[in-house]
């Protein structure tokens, strides 16, 4: 694996723990909680190694 | 718990969910294996990363299958699943692994060209993950894959493609396409380990002809042809003169162009002593005006749009209500490589490639392609190779 792979899936890692982190923090947004759901799917896919 | 609480729970158990639902399945397509039985022709089985150490512990690593003759003479390289969601190619090669007896000269077959790719897929066209033959002993699976390596194997993608080594800008997804890297290098992109791989077979085993097969759409004016480069262009027209003289179907030669890199048909010829073909069938599932992708429409061929395009004139091939199966697809290939390296043989009676026990156009369209096929259950382990 390359250098710029590592980094692509830290970076990756990184944008899914702050999305699951708003995720447990948000409040009042019902339509917030979905959206940082979907947005998190591609990241895990591919943190999983899956697509 | 509060109300909130049992919101994201829920929110979170139904994400964990739909991940699973969705992931599943293309996580099994991307390990699914696919056995091959060695024929009686078969004498070896190697690994490209043997040509190209840097494709070693990889998902683009993938099989050699050597047939090697009894007596001496030229030798050939066929290529399949350079696209791996044009399985025609997939499909002839694996015929010659299967049934082929080579009793002059030595073929290498690489069925899973590009191997990452044929564990790849394309959701948002509807590609089904798998397609089946159906066989005297049930049904043979295969994986449908997608044109380019999976992202999981090469990432990131460059903004622009600059081919190696002639520095011809491409467009960026072709860095994933094993048919624009040629002739690749060692130490570059993933793809270009696969090519350049490719490229030292035909260097140190002294390989005469390649061939390498693919599909190509019924609107895509290069379909149902042979692409030849000027070196292989005598040879390619006396194949298909041959073909559509005694085998009656139409198989046209393409001029290999000069000034478009990276291709198997130009770059082969430009770097090796090797005489390269490109055969290209014609697949209606790629074409883009059709119904849904399904895996009987990739069998079959059969589409109502198309036949109402076909009476429009924009097809480039002929098509009525039968389809373009896919025994007709892969019957062609069997039959223009067989004449390629019978027509070869004759202009280098030295290094002639004699094949038997391989069935031709006629036999596959006649029987269907399930009975070349053998029984993995049935076979001895060691006979079984999984791909």
């Amino acid at each position: 694996m390359t250098l710029i792979m590592i980094a692509y899936y830290l970076i990756a890692a990184f944008l899914a723990a702050l999305l699951a982190w708003n995720f447990v923090r948000e409040r009042k947004s019902r339509d917030d909680l979905i959206l940082y759901l979907l947005v998190l799917v591609p990241l895990v896919m591919r943190l999983l190694r899956v697509k | 718990m509060t109300h909130d609480r049992v919101w994201k729970f829920g929110l979170a158990g139904l994400f964990v969910a739909f991940l699973f639902w969705g992931g599943r399945p293309l996580y099994e397509h991307r390990h699914f294996d696919i056995p091959v039985v060695k024929g009686p022709g078969v004498t070896e089985v190697r690994r490209l990363s043997v040509y190209s150490p840097g494709l070693k512990g990889t998902m683009a690593d993938t099989n050699v299958f050597v047939l090697q003759g009894r007596e001496r003479g030229g030798k050939a390289l066929l290529l399949g699943d350079t696209h791996a969601n044009e399985p025609e190619g997939l499909l002839a090669c694996l015929l010659v692994i299967e049934n082929a007896v080579v009793e002059k000269g030595t073929l290498y077959v690489i069925p899973f060209f590009n191997n990452s790719a044929s564990r790849n897929t394309r959701p948002g066209d509807g590609y089904p993950l798998y397609f089946e033959i159906p066989t005297d002993w049930g049904s043979a699976r295969f994986r449908m894959g997608n044109r380019d390596a999976s992202p999981l194997d090469q990432w990131p993608d460059p903004d622009v493609y600059i081919h190696y080594p002639e520095k011809q800008m491409l467009s960026f997804i072709d860095v994933r396409n094993v048919n624009r890297t040629w002739p690749g290098r060692p130490d570059g992109p993933l793809m270009e380990r696969v090519t350049y791989g490719a490229m030292e077979i035909m260097r140190r085993e002294h390989v005469d002809v390649a061939v390498d097969m693919h599909g190509a759409e019924t609107m895509f004016p290069v379909t149902n042809c042979i692409v030849a480069p000027e070196k292989s262009v005598k040879i390619a027209t006396l194949a298909a003169l041959t073909v559509k003289a005694v085998q009656g179907f139409d198989n046209h030669v393409e001029p290999s162009p000069s000034g478009f890199r990276g291709l198997s048909h130009r770059e082969i010829g430009d770097y090796s002593d090797t005489l390269p073909f490109l055969l290209e069938a014609p697949i209606p599932f790629l074409d883009q005006p059709t119904g849904p992708k399904t895996p009987r429409f990739l069998l079959d061929g059969k589409d109502p749009f198309l036949l109402s395009l076909a009476g429009k004139k924009k097809l480039f091939v002929p098509y009525d209500a039968s389809g373009w199966s896919m025994e007709k697809r892969v019957g062609q290939h069997c039959s223009v490589t067989l004449e390629i390296l019978k027509q070869f043989g004759k202009k280098n009676p030295d290094r002639p490639v004699v094949i038997r026990n391989m069935p031709r156009y006629a036999e596959i369209t006649a029987s269907g392609l399930g009975r070349y096929f053998a029984d993995p259950s049935g076979a001895e382990e060691a006979k079984v190779v999984h791909n």
